[in-house]
């Protein structure tokens, strides 16, 4: 117990530099280029003077440039994210963008997890078989894709010429798909869900696939093997626990990268979630508003890092004994 | 044995085992390689786009980013036998921008993958070697590269950058940013690798014999190391072509340089009337993206001694 005690406190504590370092990032960029407020009047040429006094007051200009980070750090780290151009104060936008986010992604996640493993755990049983060609190919094209562009693909043929599904938004806005509330959220939900799903499910076959393999060679599997256990137990009982735990790392990585990945995927769709309105917010140079969004993502990457690293601390007595 | 061994295969050429015997890792790793019919068909990929990229100049009908067909009358035109992969609603000829297209996006992703495995093998072979202090503080850095949200940092970047810094340089500022952000793989490998193989006993032994550290690390070291390598450098160069498809749709690429996002961007704004202008960059992209995987699943099998026969 005192074992896993030390090391949930270990990996808490590597979440200080992480979200030091990129808030650090984050700070060098926006003010690499001189005086923020300069920047920001380049996306916003009539901005009001109240809001442009407003920044100046949040970004502390008139102070050197280490204290602004300081104070800005500090404004942070009391959620206090300072106030769009728009004039709305950035963190009463976070809540609604972040759950559009999620209503997309871990749906995904657990689907390319659920179809996947099993599809990867195939495949490396069927090592060489046509089976085992048709699964890997259909994994390869799904990694090799801009997420994006099949997204614009699906678009073209399902919303366009088809007419069947909704082209853009998370909800209809001139009238209601499929008759319903429900009906229309799941109208605008099925080709994001579907691409997202497709692409993360082939790291998973590939993945999984590879553990497999590797697995399956181990010595400890022959030894299984050669003591009689049927082909079914060894594969299944012996070999898949080894080969899954790298997987629980996976997982937590992929929700990370799905998180900052998404840009592409959900401004193809109009999706509005975190991603889309960093795009936005970028273009606009709503520099509040893009900061807020990188310490968001930033803190829902390290929350699901600290997960993975739990999960599988549990799953694997080496890593938290090490 | 020597006996055993010709008596149980009596028919086999000597010469073809000698040589075998003595074939340098290398050539091991391209024989083993070469009967890989999927990572022929890649490296035949690669070469095909590395040629398109070299001679895009003299092969594209149009010159880059020429918006000559609007010109010509001849602007959203689907694909005919002058228009290959037709014309953009602004005059742009698909097909040269396809062309172009393959050397901005080779440039990019093989220039940053560059970039990330010289960052990463410096990193990782100081983190290897030096225990305490300077290691622990590379390594956390290493993970801290390796945990941060990289594409909302590189927009950012790219469109802070773009404005103020270098108008002009803008691909090269692309590269650059995700060499820059995109070593810490590489950095795990090598820092690894050398924690792994300065423990092993033939290390020690030319030790003992006296061997200088930079021979060491010159004949034993880097031969080990460069493997893993050049696995996750062939599969970086994807990642990195597709991350810059990204960047240059969402608008944050440099917009006088042919690539293949951009074009894409392009057509998205008439996505309801032209297909083409959107598809065909979007296949090179796979099509590349797809040679390079292949190239590096192909060499992952092939120098994995693990799965040697």
């Amino acid at each position: 117990m005192a074992g896993i005690t030390k090391y949930i406190i270990r990996r808490l504590l590597f979440m200080i530099p992480v979200f030091l370092g990129v808030s650090i990032l984050t700070f060098a960029i926006v003010n690499s280029a001189g005086d923020p407020i300069a920047l920001i009047r380049q996306g916003l040429r009539q901005a009001s003077p109240e809001v442009l006094a407003a920044l100046r007051a949040y970004y502390h200009i008139d102070q050197p440039l280490y204290i602004r980070y300081l104070y800005w750090l500090w404004d942070i780290l009391h959620l206090n994210l300072g106030v769009s151009i728009s004039g709305t104060p950035v963190i009463d936008r976070m809540g609604p963008w972040v759950l559009t986010t999620l209503e997309l992604q871990i749906p995904a996640l657990i689907l390319a997890a659920l179809i996947g493993i099993p599809l990867g755990v195939y495949s490396a049983i069927h090592q060489y078989s046509k089976r085992d060609i048709t699964v890997t190919s259909f994994a390869l094209f799904g990694y090799s894709m801009p997420t994006f562009w099949l997204g614009l693909m699906m678009i073209i043929i399902f919303s366009l010429y088809l007419g069947w599904l909704p082209s853009a938004g998370a909800v209809g806005i001139t009238h209601l798909w499929w008759g319903s509330e429900l009906g229309d959220r799941l109208a605008h939900l099925i080709m994001p869900l579907l691409v997202l799903t497709y692409v993360e499910l082939a790291t998973f076959v590939r993945l999984m696939r590879g553990n497999m393999l590797q697995t399956l060679r181990d010595d400890y599997v022959l030894a299984a093997r050669s003591s009689g256990l049927s082909e079914r137990t060894v594969v299944y009982k012996h070999a898949l626990r080894n080969a899954i735990t790298p997987i629980v790392t996976i997982l937590g990585l992929s929700f990370g990268s799905a998180l900052s990945g998404a840009p592409g995927l959900e401004t193809t769709f109009s999706w509005p979630g975190l991603g889309y309105q960093f795009v936005q917010a970028t273009f606009a140079l709503d520099i509040p508003m893009i900061i807020g969004i990188t310490v968001v993502i930033t803190i829902m990457l390290m929350v699901a890092n600290l997960i993975t690293d739990l999960v599988y601390g549990m799953v694997d007595p080496r890593i938290r004994l090490s | 044995m020597e006996n055993k061994d010709s008596a149980v295969i009596p028919n086999v050429d000597q010469e073809r085992i000698e040589k075998r015997r003595e074939a340098s890792q290398g050539a091991v790793a391209w024989r083993r390689f070469r009967r890989n019919k999927a990572g022929l068909a890649g490296l035949f990929i690669v070469l095909f786009f590395a040629f398109i990229a070299l001679t895009s100049p003299w092969l594209a009908p149009y010159p880059a980013r020429s918006f000559q067909s609007l010109y010509e009358g001849e602007a959203g035109q689907a694909p005919s036998l002058k228009h290959p992969f037709g014309t953009s609603k602004t005059g742009l000829d698909v097909y040269s921008e396809v062309l172009h297209g393959s050397l901005g996006d080779l440039y990019v992703g093989v220039g940053a993958t560059a970039i990330a495995v010289l960052i990463g093998i410096a990193v990782g072979s100081v983190a290897g070697y030096s225990r305490g202090g300077l290691g622990d503080v590379l390594l956390m850095l290493s993970q801290i590269f390796y945990t941060i949200p990289l594409l909302p940092l590189i927009l950012l970047a790219a469109r802070v950058f773009l404005i103020l810094v270098a108008q002009g340089f803008g691909l090269t500022l692309i590269m650059i940013l995700l060499g820059i952000f995109g070593w810490s793989t590489i950095a795990f490998i090598v820092r690894g690798e050398i924690l792994k193989v300065r423990e092993l006993e033939y290390i020690q032994a030319s030790r003992a014999l006296g061997a200088s550290k930079s021979r060491i690390i010159l004949r034993h070291v880097i031969p080990n190391i460069l493997t893993p390598v050049i696995v996750t450098a062939t599969l970086l160069i994807a990642g990195n072509i597709l991350t810059e498809v990204v960047i240059s749709f969402l608008g944050f690429g440099d917009v006088n340089t042919s690539t293949w996002g951009l074009t894409i961007q392009e057509g998205y704004a008439y996505i309801r009337t032209e297909w083409w202008t959107t598809v065909f960059p979007g296949l090179a992209t796979l099509f590349a993206v797809l040679g390079f995987n292949l190239v590096g699943d192909g060499l992952s099998d092939a120098m994995n001694p693990r799965l040697r026969d």
